[in-house]
């Protein structure tokens, strides 16, 4: 009996560090930190391996003969106003530019936050013939190297990430990236000019990939802008922990700031936070405006709409893969709305 | 370090630990009548979710905000009744069917989310209530009384449960069914209204849990917004050795060092991100790993009872 | 609290009761009945049904067909609520008791309280206290239960029945776990239950205690009723023979002990029992081949804590434990197994067997991953079945099939296959403890048949029980302990109940 409870109190305890370690463990939209140092500087892209592809204006595809058929694989919803709702809205918006469903047939599946499910999904959109299959989410990336090979006839494309895998022989991968830091730079500019208290509060979810891009950009800007102005940062630890995020920012507002931004999809807690108390709000990844318009001051919205075509200009040419793509301001991709 | 311990960083942690403890606390206690009794719930988190997702939707659709809260306790209530049936009734597995309700909750939560709602919106939750008279003590004043009706009721909760489980008939077949249920049966005790009675309780209390999330503390909802609290509050419940007042201690415990770990990281304290985050995580389990005391595990806990076993 | 206002009932009878278990016609057409003032004894061989028909009048089991009559009024009981309302108490084989909580609130469980929904369990302790105090039922109501000794958790079943109004009270085996002076206590309250017109059902296989406390006896043999009989016109040789349907031998004829070499040596032990102090204090004993050592002690003294030393259960704190010139102290069960020890447990449903295995997995538990059961660790099915129907007809277990779970079977039939599994290893060392607790006599009989046997064929046999009749019966030598204390080892042939009951009670042996 006694040694049954101590069980039970340290598998009590292991759920907790379970519970802990989760959301680290299966980070939404985390790249792979790549091992160059990230240079943060607005004017230039900032090149992650030697065959970047800057893309500037590609006119949509040749309606083709038959339908391209495109299929992506997410972490989060559709609907999660950040990084997957801004790839879906791109698959759409390119949708629409080549004609509707007749010219290309997009599937999904979201919530994918396991990434054994994930894989097997993809599996299943490759062999399933379609042309252009999109692994939305860097944790998918192993799983990506060793698919792609088996379907020689199929793209892929994998973010955010720089690598397309060639060094292993793959040549049907392509790669993207958001140089989320551009946007962070200019709205991190402006939350700095606009400050009355001079201080700033961003939360993070998890300190890599494009969050801390952001995140990092936002804090650079602003102190760049205004002498003296304190930026304050913290991480929750979870691309989905609303409640945490909420009291990040309540933590933020009592320490004195008044603009606030935040990265990923748990940041509607905090967009909530700064309405309630007063605050501005500066988004990223998808326009979040209407959730509070009298609070949000500007979105960084990610435009992945050329990076999609030029795949499947790419694809239809007979490229099926090797080119990383950036997001970044020049080309478009990115846009503050 | 001078400047996270000044008088306001204590008290905004202090209120900021007590909002973040509300969903535990209802969550928690209702697990805790559940335990008590001998069924483990682990739907807890499916059971919020769908607390949330009705309190925010019924709010938003009629205006009405005690109309969302009766709906998600409502619902609660079904959820809770459902788990009684399979667990009591039909005598299954207790930790595979509350993974079942679990993912049940949060599947058609989604579903009804993406369905009815479309995307993330917000509301108008539960305003702060001001207590008068003790809103003006110095200092806490703020910091205990001005917060919003749910957090208060969480609170009040706590001694109420305690009172249920150890000065009633009721508390007393209570944990006489999760000690012993033979026992309590040939008294002509009904383990399985006994039972049913708890994990409906228990549900009811998962189902405001989640509606404190969405109508009352962050006022929106979003798939999956819960976020494994569900399951920590079944961990409280263990680390609170299955007292309303051990779990009130943990819940608190954990969420003001989440506040405070916050706080060190706005305050610009050199420790990694990844550090602070797990710092609740670990700090509760050295907790759990000190306080050594006699735990009452409920003798039966998750062994369904069938008369005529001796 | 109405509970004691309704007006006792003045007779029950059971008629023609049928109860089927899968395999088994445990009741068949039983009558039986009980008046107020009375104390009936129900006597059977294990499995003949007693408890089946005692569940039934409490509403755990439901009659296949049959009545009960109240009064005149039949009655069908659907679950114990309607039982105890009708006025029916019950004493478990197994007590009920929720030992985490206190005696006033077990006494208190599923009662209303005079406080609405809140407990009153001031009031309940006071009602106890006159309870207690009336019927000689001597127990403190804020004492919580798992705290009590054995014959306390009793009194508290008792009062719990009384505090509900009982009338009618059955008592299933109540003085197998009790000392001869706790047996004695609870015969004064019985006693007295029944001069204040209770009714009461008495079951046990001590036939000196159904003899000296009944008015009537009822015997069973294989679910059938044999008679009923007014007690003050039977013998015990007429009640056992009865039961078993035979003359039952209530002596044993045992040629003078040959002890050979030291088979168990015991010295110096010391060990720490369950509440952290020491239990077996400064132990030692040596066990010949050929000779059955007795060790008579009141229950609680150690018996359990040393018994498990010597079986490998426990890690003795200090001492030495020579196994046929083996040092064993530390060793495992399994270890002592194979140096030719078996073991008869106390706790048959805890350490003898598993309970939810079938008879025939039992049977082979120690020696399944031997030849001829198992080659390679794949079992032999075919040998294991033929082994185990033997041991089922040697041993006379009564069992539907080999294939029945064994926590079907009843009590005795459960220790004799325990028995028959441990002695046709034909150990070198013998360790039993309680063999014959809760046993009818006839399987008794056997039993200790079966250890003189082994007593001849030169084996060491080292006897606890808390039953002097039985030491007495079968040892040539007795130990006797106390508070974990050996008080002195005596020469069965010469010793006298006297003496041995003044070293139970802590008297140094004096030479
Ligand atoms: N729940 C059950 N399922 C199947 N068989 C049962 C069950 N309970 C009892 N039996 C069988 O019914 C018969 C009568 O058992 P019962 O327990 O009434 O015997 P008993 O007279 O009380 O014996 P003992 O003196 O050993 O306690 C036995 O053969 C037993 O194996
Ligand atoms: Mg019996």
């Amino acid at each position: 009996m006694n040694t049954f409870s101590t069980r039970i109190r340290w598998a009590a305890a292991a759920a907790l560090l379970l519970a802990a370690c989760a959301p680290a463990a299966a980070p939404t939209s985390a790249p792979v930190p790549t091992a160059e140092p990230q240079i943060i500087e607005v004017t230039r892209v900032v090149a992650g391996t030697p065959e970047v592809q800057v893309i500037t204006a590609t006119p949509p595809p040749a309606a083709p003969a038959e339908t391209f058929r495109v299929a992506i694989v997410m972490p989060s919803s559709t609907t999660d106003m950040a990084f997957s709702q801004s790839m879906y809205e791109g698959l759409l918006a390119v949708q629409r530019e080549m004609g509707g469903e007749g010219a290309m047939e997009i599937a999904y599946s979201e919530g994918m936050f396991s990434v054994p499910d994930a894989a097997a999904a993809l599996r299943d959109y490759a062999s399933q013939g379609y042309d252009l299959v999109i692994a939305h989410g860097s944790q998918y990336g192993t799983s990506l190297a060793q698919l792609a090979p088996e379907f020689p006839e199929t793209s892929f494309a994998w973010g955010t990430a720089l690598d397309t895998f060639q060094a292993q022989g793959v040549t049907n991968v392509f790669a993207y990236q958001a140089e989320a830091q551009q946007g962070g730079y200019v709205l991190g500019t402006i939350a700095a000019l606009m400050s009355e208290s001079g201080v700033i509060g961003i939360s993070g979810p998890v300190e890599a990939g494009d969050a801390k891009l952001y995140v990092d950009g936002f804090k650079f800007g602003a102190e760049s802008a205004k002498a003296g102005t304190k930026v304050n940062v913290s991480y929750t630890g979870s691309f989905s922990d609303v409640s945490l995020m909420a009291a990040a920012a309540e933590t933020h507002v009592a320490a004195g700031a008044d603009m606030l931004t935040g990265s990923s999809q748990s940041v509607v807690g905090a967009i909530g936070v700064a309405k309630d108390q007063g605050a501005y709000w500066f988004g990223t990844q998808w326009e979040q405006t209407f959730l509070a318009p009298e609070a949000v001051v500007a979105s960084q919205v990610y435009d992945w709409t050329g990076i999609i075509k030029d795949m499947i200009a790419s694809h239809q040419a007979g490229v099926l893969g090797g080119k990383s793509y950036t997001l970044t301001f020049k080309n478009g991709g990115l846009v503050i709305a | 370090m001078s400047e996270l311990f000044t008088l306001p960083v204590l008290l905004g942690i202090l209120y900021s630990g007590i909002r973040l403890a509300t969903p535990y606390l209802y969550a928690a206690i209702g697990e805790t009548f559940a335990q008590r009794s001998g069924v483990y719930n682990l739907g807890v988190e499916g059971i919020m979710l769908m607390g949330a997702y009705t309190a925010f939707y019924v709010a938003s659709i009629s205006g009405d905000l005690w109309l969302g809260l009766g709906a998600a306790a409502g619902v609660g209530a079904m959820l809770g009744l459902l788990m009684a049936f399979v667990s009591v009734t039909l005598r299954a597995e207790q930790g595979i069917s509350g993974i079942g309700l679990h993912l049940f909750g949060l599947g058609l939560s989604t579903l009804l989310f993406k369905t009815t709602l479309g995307g993330v919106t917000s509301i108008s939750g539960f305003q702060p209530v001001r207590i008068p008279f003790l809103a003006d003590i110095p200092l806490l004043g703020d910091a205990l009384f001005n917060h919003n009706l749910l957090v208060y009721v969480a609170f009040l909760l706590v001694p109420v449960a305690n009172w249920v489980i150890n000065d009633t008939t009721l508390g007393l077949k209570i944990r006489a069914v999760g000690q012993n249920p033979a026992a309590a049966d040939s008294l002509g005790v009904s383990v399985g209204k006994i039972r049913y009675l708890t994990v409906t309780v228990g549900g009811v209390f998962a189902g405001i849990a989640g509606a404190s999330l969405s109508i009352a503390l962050i006022n929106l909802f979003q798939e999956n917004m819960t976020n494994g609290q569900g399951f920590i509050a079944v961990a409280l419940v263990y680390f609170g050795g299955w007292r309303p007042w051990g779990v009130l201690g943990g819940a608190m415990l954990f969420s003001l060092v989440n506040a405070l770990q916050l706080w060190i990281q706005v305050a610009g304290i050199e420790l990694e991100s990844d550090i602070a985050v797990m710092l609740p995580y670990l700090l509760t389990i050295v907790a759990l790993a000190v306080a050594v005391r006699r735990a009452q595990q409920p003798a039966a806990l998750s062994k369904p009872f069938e008369r005529g076993e001796a | 609290m109405n509970t004691s206002a309704r007006t006792p009932l003045r007779e029950l009878k059971m008629v023609d009761i049928v109860k089927r278990f899968p395999g088994v016609l445990a009741n068949d057409g039983v009558n039986f009945d009980v008046r107020a003032g009375e104390v009936h004894a129900l006597l059977g061989e294990n499995g003949a049904g007693k408890s089946t028909l005692m569940r039934q009048l409490y509403g755990l089991y439901k009659p296949d067909s049959g009545q009960i009559i109240i009064d005149g009024q039949p009655r069908v009981f659907q679950s114990p609520a309607d039982a105890i309302h009708a006025g029916v108490g019950m004493i478990h084989q197994h007590f009920m008791l929720v030992s985490s909580l206190t005696v006033a609130e077990n006494v208190a469980l599923g009662l209303a309280s005079t406080r609405g929904p809140r407990l009153d369990l001031d009031r309940v302790a006071e009602r106890i206290r006159g309870l207690a105090e009336r019927y000689g039922l001597k127990v403190d109501p804020s004492a919580v239960v798992w705290q009590l000794s054995v014959g306390e958790q009793q009194r508290v079943e008792i009062l719990k029945a009384l505090y509900r109004g009982a009338s009618l009270l059955v008592l299933d085996e109540p003085t197998a776990v009790l000392t001869p002076q706790e047996a004695q206590e609870l015969f004064v309250t019985l006693r007295q239950m029944a001069d204040d017109g209770h009714a009461l059902i008495f079951i046990s296989h001590k036939l000196h205690e159904v003899l000296a406390l009944s008015h009537r006896v009822t015997v069973l043999r294989d679910g059938r009723l044999v008679g009923t009989y007014p007690t003050a016109e039977m013998t015990r040789a007429d009640l056992a023979r009865l039961m078993v349907g035979r003359e039952v031998l209530l002596q044993y004829d045992r040629p003078p002990a040959q002890p050979g070499e030291t088979r168990l040596q015991i010295d110096g032990l010391w060990a720490i029992g369950d509440r952290g102090v020491d239990a077996v204090r400064d132990f030692s004993l040596t066990v010949r081949a050929g000779e059955v050592v007795g060790l008579a002690g009141v229950s609680g003294n150690g018996q359990r804590e040393l018994a498990e030393v010597l079986t490998g259960l426990r890690q003795p704190s200090r001492g030495k434990v020579t196994l046929n010139g083996r040092d064993v102290t530390h060793a495992s069960p399994a270890e002592r197994i194979a140096a030719g020890q078996c073991a008869i447990p106390e706790e048959r449903m805890r350490t003898g067997v598993i309970k939810d295995f079938s008879v025939l997995e039992n049977a082979i538990l120690c020696d399944h991953s031997h030849r001829p059961f198992s080659r390679n660790t794949v079992l032999n099915f075919g040998e294991i079945a033929a082994h185990t129907r033997r041991l089922i007809a040697d041993y006379a277990v009564k069992t539907p099939t080999a294939e029945t779970p064994i926590k079907n079977l009843s009590g005795g039939n459960i220790q004799k296959l325990i028995l028959a599994r441990e002695l046709c290893r034909k150990p070198t060392v013998i360790i039993a403890a309680q063999p014959t607790r809760g046993v009818d006599i006839g399987a008794s009989e056997y039993i200790h048949h079966r250890l003189l046997e082994q007593r001849a064929a030169g084996t060491a046999t080292l006897l606890i029980s808390e039953d002097l009749d039985e030491i007495r019966a079968l040892s040539d030598r007795i130990a006797v302990i106390f508070e974990g204390r050996l008080m002195g080892v005596v020469d069965a042939a010469t010793a006298t109940a006297e003496s041995l009951g003044l070293m139970m009670a802590g008297t140094r042996q004096t030479e």
